[in-house]
């Protein structure tokens, strides 16, 4: 059984146009990597799969989960499910390591837990949470300030919090816009290896084709908001792409 | 952008002279046989000779010494703006976050949200708009001479901007935290709470505090209407010609406000960078490296005497509301005051009038209402309001001038040895202006602009231009300080350049500093232009014919119903200077 499933899904933003008939399935475990140019719908459609988005017509299915046909705890349920690694981390600059990663499981937690987790978590999350910064190497910077860390490791914050959360998909957008090229592949490798060790489904937007290639068994191209190609791509179907 | 900055200068320029024009060029006014330079002599002179005793001779055994008296004034100044603060902060966070763009939902109900909203942002705005001290007035009538009455006054104007403000910093904040909260399943509480309450914090903390100064200055001068702080004791001092006295006074309240200052400081620095780890743990555990993290133990322990001295504040002391002898007595008061409140051609006759009677008023005079308010706007409405008006732009521009004649002096990055990072010969004089320059700035905001005021109509005699002076010396503290940070704040490469080239620190200053920071310049001038004007309009209670002049005249009358008139004409004066200000701002960032 799919675990995502969108059915011609359009998106507008009044006039403009952002996707158009969009139709995809996607199966637990796999590795995807959106690919195309600035303005393709690469942001608007991880949006859409992360169920932050309500197509204008057609359907987008996560998790068994729908925004039109279902109630708010059941999407809050979903989306407890669902890990964003966004462009700019989404990390509150001033609070700690550890509280910034804390925050990743408030769908499944209340407020009052909320407020405890900031203010005193619990012997097992800070266990848990120091093994998981010990698999991504900054360990040491779990009382830490998130602020004083440089941006590779902001970017394992992130990442750390998407762990913590026990997601069961990862949608990432372009999780190498601020890293040097020579990282790039490094970045990708412990993306890609976290979620094999997790068995999360992996759908990262990327710019670098060559990486996407390298990485991501399963490509899917988009042009103007629509699907160009979904699969293993040809060379000449990626000079299409990016032709204007 | 809607004009260029040099018209913006000469608008300036004949908006001063339209001042003059208006508020005449009598700075003093005082009898032909008053001898102001010998008074001012006297007044100075007694700054180097501050009294530590009574300066009256003649008064009874028993009484208590000045010191301890002062001692009494200060701890309750303190204690007012204490608990006054501890009403406005919960206050302020509830209204703060109605007014704010995050209450508003994302469904088809947003713009009927959106319509309570502004209604918030619009009573915000009327309440903090009318100055302390007018509602004090108020509180006084309707409640009477109780601690609460200062309390309520000091309170509500400061609720209402910090409302304002923290609604503002709210919207600010970056969101991607939040929607992240909420994209795994976080609630829109707890996504407030994790993704915009702990960034927007340090910045709330450290305008509480400032406004808490505010409120310090506010409840000192309160005294001046007769509520026991600090303000009624330099009053009566400087009333029985005890300069002494006065100054001793004065230079309390100086520390006072510098030591919250300073403590503030201390607080925003250390909320802003964090504390560096000073220990590094012995191995990488999870244990070891909590036990060594980083704590902000100054934050903590002053966060906590914060808390205990407003606890102490609420329960130690005089009885915050006096009891009445008789529980109607209150009612009664409460009722009169209302009916006082009431304008004049609907006002019942009854002074404790029941329902019917006030419908049957209402009935009876609501065709003379209209007449009335043109009358009162007629004369002497429009005219105290000019003058309120003209002598905020005054005060303001006179501010403005100093500062900026003063900033390349005390600016921290041009007054030193190393201006701008570049070795220079000598620069040790240099160093110390800067230090003067500075202490001036402090000096001059530590002291409120109604103390000034006061003083200044003491030695030169009622007319406008000491209340402006007063407003102009507060705002110059002020200023120079806001200014001063943003010359320190800007970029230093590119006016390094001048110095490298061989130009003085003052040639950097104008020909780098100034251009490149002129937008933010102005953006503080029309906010404290905006202040200018709320404290304007309470300045004439020490009579010149502005708004407060004529706010005090009718409360000798009991006339509370122009009271609220002339009160919220300079309110709308003041949320007119708000909006244009806002304009201005907004043009000026574009």
């Amino acid at each position: 059984m799919s675990l995502i499933t969108v059915k011609d899904a359009t998106l507008r933003y009044g006039v403009t146009s952002a996707l158009s008939g969009v139709s995809l399935s996607l199966n637990p475990g796999e590795k995807i990597a959106l690919i195309g140019p600035s303005g393709s719908g690469k942001t608007t459609l991880l949006r859409l799969l992360g169920l932050q988005e309500k197509p204008t017509s057609g359907n987008v299915v996560t998790l068994g989960c729908d925004l039109a046909g279902n109630c708010a705890t059941s999407i809050r349920e979903t989306r407890s499910k669902i890990g964003m690694l966004p462009q700019d981390l989404g990390l509150v600059a001033n609070l700690r390591v550890i509280q910034n990663i804390i925050l990743g499981r408030s769908g499944t937690r209340n407020f009052l837990r909320t407020c405890r987790d900031l203010l005193f978590p619990s012997k097992t999350d800070r266990d848990e949470i120091f093994a998981t910064l010990e698999r991504l190497d900054i360990a040491e910077k779990i009382y830490d300030r998130t602020d004083s860390l440089s941006g590779g490791q902001r970017q394992r914050v992130a990442l750390a919090r998407t762990l913590f959360q026990h997601a069961e998909i990862l949608l990432a957008d372009e999780p190498l816009s601020a890293v040097d090229p020579a990282r790039g592949r490094d970045v990708l490798k412990l993306l890609t290896a976290l979620c094999d060790d997790a068995g999360l489904t992996l759908i990262v937007s990327l710019h670098q084709v060559e990486l996407a290639r390298e990485f991501f068994p399963r490509i899917i191209g988009l042009k103007e908001g629509q699907i160009a190609f979904d699969g293993t791509p040809t060379d000449d179907e990626i000079s299409d792409l990016y032709s204007s | 952008m809607l004009f260029g900055r040099r018209w913006l200068l000469i608008i300036l320029a004949l908006a001063f002279a339209w001042t003059v024009t208006r508020l005449g060029t009598n700075i003093v006014n005082l009898s032909e046989t008053a001898d102001p330079w010998s008074t001012t002599s006297r007044f100075f002179t007694a700054a180097f000779s501050p009294s530590f005793t009574d300066e009256n001779t003649t008064l009874p055994v028993g009484v208590t010494p000045f010191l301890e008296r002062v001692g009494h004034d200060l701890l309750r100044t303190f204690r007012y703006a204490l608990i006054a603060m501890s009403m406005a902060i919960p206050i302020g966070l509830i209204f703060g976050l109605l007014a704010s763009e995050l209450a508003l939902p994302t469904n088809r109900l947003r713009p009927l949200f959106n319509i309570f909203r502004w209604s918030i942002r619009m009573l915000l705005s009327l309440v903090r708009a009318i100055h302390e001290l007018i509602w004090a007035l108020l509180f006084l009538a309707a409640v009477g001479d109780s601690p609460i009455t200062a309390c309520l006054a000091l309170g509500l104007p400061a609720a209402a901007i910090l409302g304002k403000v923290y609604s503002e910093l709210i919207d600010e904040q970056n969101r991607s935290a939040q929607q992240i909260i909420r994209s795994s399943g976080g609630s829109a509480t707890q996504s407030f709470l994790g993704g915009i309450l702990p960034a927007a914090l340090p910045d709330m903390v450290s305008y509480t505090l400032y406004r808490f100064e505010c409120s310090l200055r506010a409840s000192a001068v309160l005294g001046f209407i007769g509520i026991e702080t600090i303000g009624l004791g330099i009053s009566r001092s400087f009333e029985n010609l005890y300069y002494g006295e006065v100054w001793t006074q004065l230079y309390i309240l100086i520390a006072l406000v510098v030591l919250v200052e300073a403590i503030g400081n201390l607080i925003r620095k250390r909320l802003r960078d964090g504390r560096p780890r000073t220990s590094q743990p012995d191995q990488i555990t999870e244990t070891q490296l909590r036990k060594t993290r980083p704590k902000n133990s100054l934050v903590r322990s002053l966060g906590l005497a914060g808390f205990v001295a407003i606890i102490a504040a609420w329960n130690l002391g005089d009885v915050l509301l006096k009891p009445a002898v008789f529980e109607s007595q209150r009612s009664d008061r409460l009722s009169r005051f209302f009916a006082h409140l009431t304008p004049d051609p609907v006002a019942p006759k009854n002074p404790v009038p029941t329902w019917d009677e006030r419908t049957a008023a209402w009935e009876a005079g609501s065709d003379q209402l209209l007449p009335w308010v043109t009358d009162l706007w007629n004369d002497p409405g429009q005219e105290a309001l000019a003058n309120t008006i003209a002598m905020s732009l005054a005060a303001i521009i006179l501010a403005g001038s100093a500062a900026i004649i003063l900033i390349p002096w005390g600016a921290r990055t041009l007054a030193s040895t190393k201006p701008l990072g570049l070795a220079m010969h000598g620069g040790k004089i240099r160093t110390l202006i800067g230090a003067a320059v500075r202490s001036l700035f402090i000096l001059t905001r530590a002291v409120p602009e109604y103390l000034y005021a006061f003083l200044l109509i003491g030695i030169l005699g009622p007319s406008a231009w000491p209340l402006v002076l007063a407003l102009a010396l507060h705002n110059l503290g002020i200023l120079g300080r806001l200014w001063g940070e943003v010359i320190e704040n800007s970029p230093p490469s590119e006016p390094r350049q001048i110095l490298t080239l061989g130009g003085s620190r003052f040639q950097t200053f104008l020909g780098a500093l100034v251009p490149m920071s002129l937008n933010r310049f102005l953006l503080f001038f029309f906010y404290r232009w905006e202040s200018c004007v709320r404290e304007a309009t309470v300045l004439g209670m020490l009579g010149v014919s502005s708004l407060g002049y004529y706010i005090s005249l009718r409360q000798a009358f009991l006339q509370y119903d122009q009271i609220l008139f002339f009160a919220l004409l300079g309110a709308a004066a003041v949320i007119a200077g708000d909006i244009l200000s806002d304009v201005l701002r907004k043009k000026l960032r574009s």
